[in-house]
């Protein structure tokens, strides 16, 4: 009956959550409204808007310092992340047989073991970082921190049942991931998709008004 | 066909047709075979019953793939399971006893003069990263590295085989995949904490005192006192050949032979229980058993006045370097409101 419930019925809900919720949002920004700029332009917005997009992977050099084991933190999670998400044999596998109908090759095992740890160590100093720094601490919300410990559960789940021996964990992670999913929309986790819009509109609001964004 | 068959009924029927009715004796074997029975001569040379290695002819090129039974490995097997889990199990239930009946009798170790709320950096915002990437990996490790260990004496009488052998699953991949993490911590607790650990004058007679539990009042420190300085050591010799060991158990892949992972397992589980047993002790004095000592690791700031009590020595550096922010400029550093400056602060403190 379980199994029923997270392979079929709570599985297609999920993804519907997911798909509808991230358009909605995304549909939402592009037409929000907001007043027009009238005044007269001292910069190029787009070739700013393009700059910004690609200078925000680097820190500010003034800030780096101070920031330094979060950026790095921030690529072990995130690149971790990204290679276990589309390279992971059994997603890889996953993917093509229940929603796209086609693959691509799969990373190594070993491959795969380093992503899994380079993001779990990511994501523990990310979320240590967030608790440790006093400002930090104080910006973040509950969302945050929900964000945080069910993408660490959701990854921790998978690491279990890396054997893919037992029902019970495919079953657990598999019920994690669709928790995430639904939560998706509504989190931090939107960041996923606003976070190239969100610096390419800084850029050329910036970049219309002149300023070195 | 026939003459098959023929051979096979004769080979089978012989012994049946012997006069001797008896066991056979040396007497029955006139031709210089001396043993009674030829098979039990051969599976004692294979088992290596008489401690020769026995390593035989294999195709198959690989480490150890001549021997066909280790009896070492049988020897590792039982003594995992009647010395290490037991006697692990009895250490971990000990310390959980010891460290209950040291709250009760002793109880928390009080500051003299209580909290005053004037505080005092302590770590940074990194050092308490490392420490805290560390003590997860730890106790993920320590978690499932137990249920592995203790899991078929403990689990499988409470919740049944199927569900331990699903726990079991999950805490050998978890264990496996952490492992290297816990090298990673391990190096960045090294270098950020090696130079304060290095032992000074003055950190025997800590030891010698058993660090203020034995007698009345504090005993004089640095910024460690001997007992942090040697749980730190601890951790750094004992972790490395956790870590080392645990690498070359979970990569069965660099030659080394079943002997070196049997004797990697063992030095493994030691290593982790006498790692695991200290740290609950040091979780203990750090959280509920000592006042004050939690808020180092949670701030970064400690009291003074447990700075003075616990490592007087760091605490006269920071009165004479003037270090010591006021209770506001805490609050306002952590955040907090200015009414709520005084939550640290104990009426005896203030």
């Amino acid at each position: 009956m379980i199994e029923y419930l997270i392979d079929g019925p709570l599985w297609y809900f999920s993804l519907a959550v997911f798909v509808i919720g991230v358009l909605w949002q995304l549909v939402a920004i592009v037409f929000a409204s907001r007043k027009g700029d009238l005044s007269v332009a001292r910069g190029n917005a787009t070739s700013s808007a393009l700059k910004n997009i690609f200078s925000r992977f680097i820190p500010h050099r003034e800030i780096a310092p101070q920031i330094g084991v979060q950026v790095v933190a921030g690529y072990l999670f995130h690149l971790g992340l990204f290679a276990l998400l589309f390279f992971a044999a059994p997603h890889v596998l996953f993917l093509e047989q229940n929603l796209l109908g086609f693959g691509w090759t799969p990373m190594p095992h070993w491959a795969f073991i380093l992503s899994a740890q380079a993001a779990f160590l990511g994501l523990i100093i990310l979320w240590l970082r967030r608790m440790t720094n006093s400002v930090s601490r104080l910006i973040s919300t509950l969302d945050d921190h929900i964000v945080a410990i069910l993408t660490f559960v959701v990854m921790l789940t998978g690491c279990l049942a890396l054997l893919e021996g037992f029902t019970a964990l495919r079953l657990l992670h598999r019920f994690t991931v669709e928790l995430w999913l639904i939560y998706f929309p509504f989190s931090a986790l939107m960041h996923t998709f606003t976070f190239i819009p969100s610096r390419a509109f800084t850029g050329a609001w910036f970049g219309r008004r002149g300023i070195d964004a | 066909m026939r003459i098959q068959t023929l051979l096979l009924l004769f080979c089978l029927v012989l012994p049946q047709l012997s006069p001797a009715a008896g066991p056979p004796t040396n007497q029955d074997f006139p031709q210089g075979v001396s043993s009674i029975s030829p098979g039990s001569e051969l599976w004692r040379e294979i088992r290596q019953r008489d401690g020769a290695i026995l390593e035989g002819t294999s195709q198959v090129k690989s480490v150890d793939s001549g021997v066909l039974i280790n009896a070492r490995g049988e020897e590792w097997a039982r003594f995992r399971v009647t010395k290490l889990s037991s006697y692990g199990g009895i250490a971990i239930a000990a310390i959980f006893v010891i460290v209950i009946l040291l709250y009760v009798v002793r109880g928390k170790i009080l500051i003299d003069g209580g909290l005053s709320g004037r505080m005092v950096r302590r770590f940074t915002d990194y050092e308490r990263i490392v420490h805290w990437t560390l003590a997860i990996v730890f106790l993920f490790l320590a978690i499932t590295g137990l249920i592995l260990l203790l899991g078929k004496p403990l689990l499988i009488p409470l919740f049944g085989k199927e569900v331990f052998s699903v726990f079991a699953s999950a805490s050998k991949e978890g264990h496996n995949l952490f492992g290297p993490l816990f090298l990673v911590s391990l190096v960045m607790m090294f270098l950020s904490f090696a130079r304060r650990n290095i032992y000074e004058k003055g950190d025997l007679t800590w030891l010698l005192k058993g660090g203020g539990i034995i007698g009345d009042g504090h005993v004089s420190g640095g910024f460690f006192n001997m007992g942090e300085k040697t749980w730190y050591w601890m951790v750094i010799l004992i972790g490395f050949v956790i870590a080392i060991s645990g690498l070359i158990l979970v990569s069965p892949v660099f030659g080394q032979g079943r002997w070196i992972m049997e004797l990697s397992h063992v030095v493994h589980t030691i290593g982790a229980l006498i790692l695991i047993t200290v740290s609950v002790g040091h979780m203990y004095l750090g959280s509920i058993g000592s006042e004050g000592a939690m808020e180092g690791m949670k701030s970064g700031y400690v009291d003074i006045n447990w700075a003075d009590a616990h490592h007087d020595r760091w605490g006269k550096v920071c009165h004479d370097e003037n270090l010591i922010v006021s209770a506001e400029e805490y609050a306002r550093l952590q955040g907090r409101k200015p009414g709520d400056s005084g939550e640290l602060a104990t009426e005896q403190g203030k």
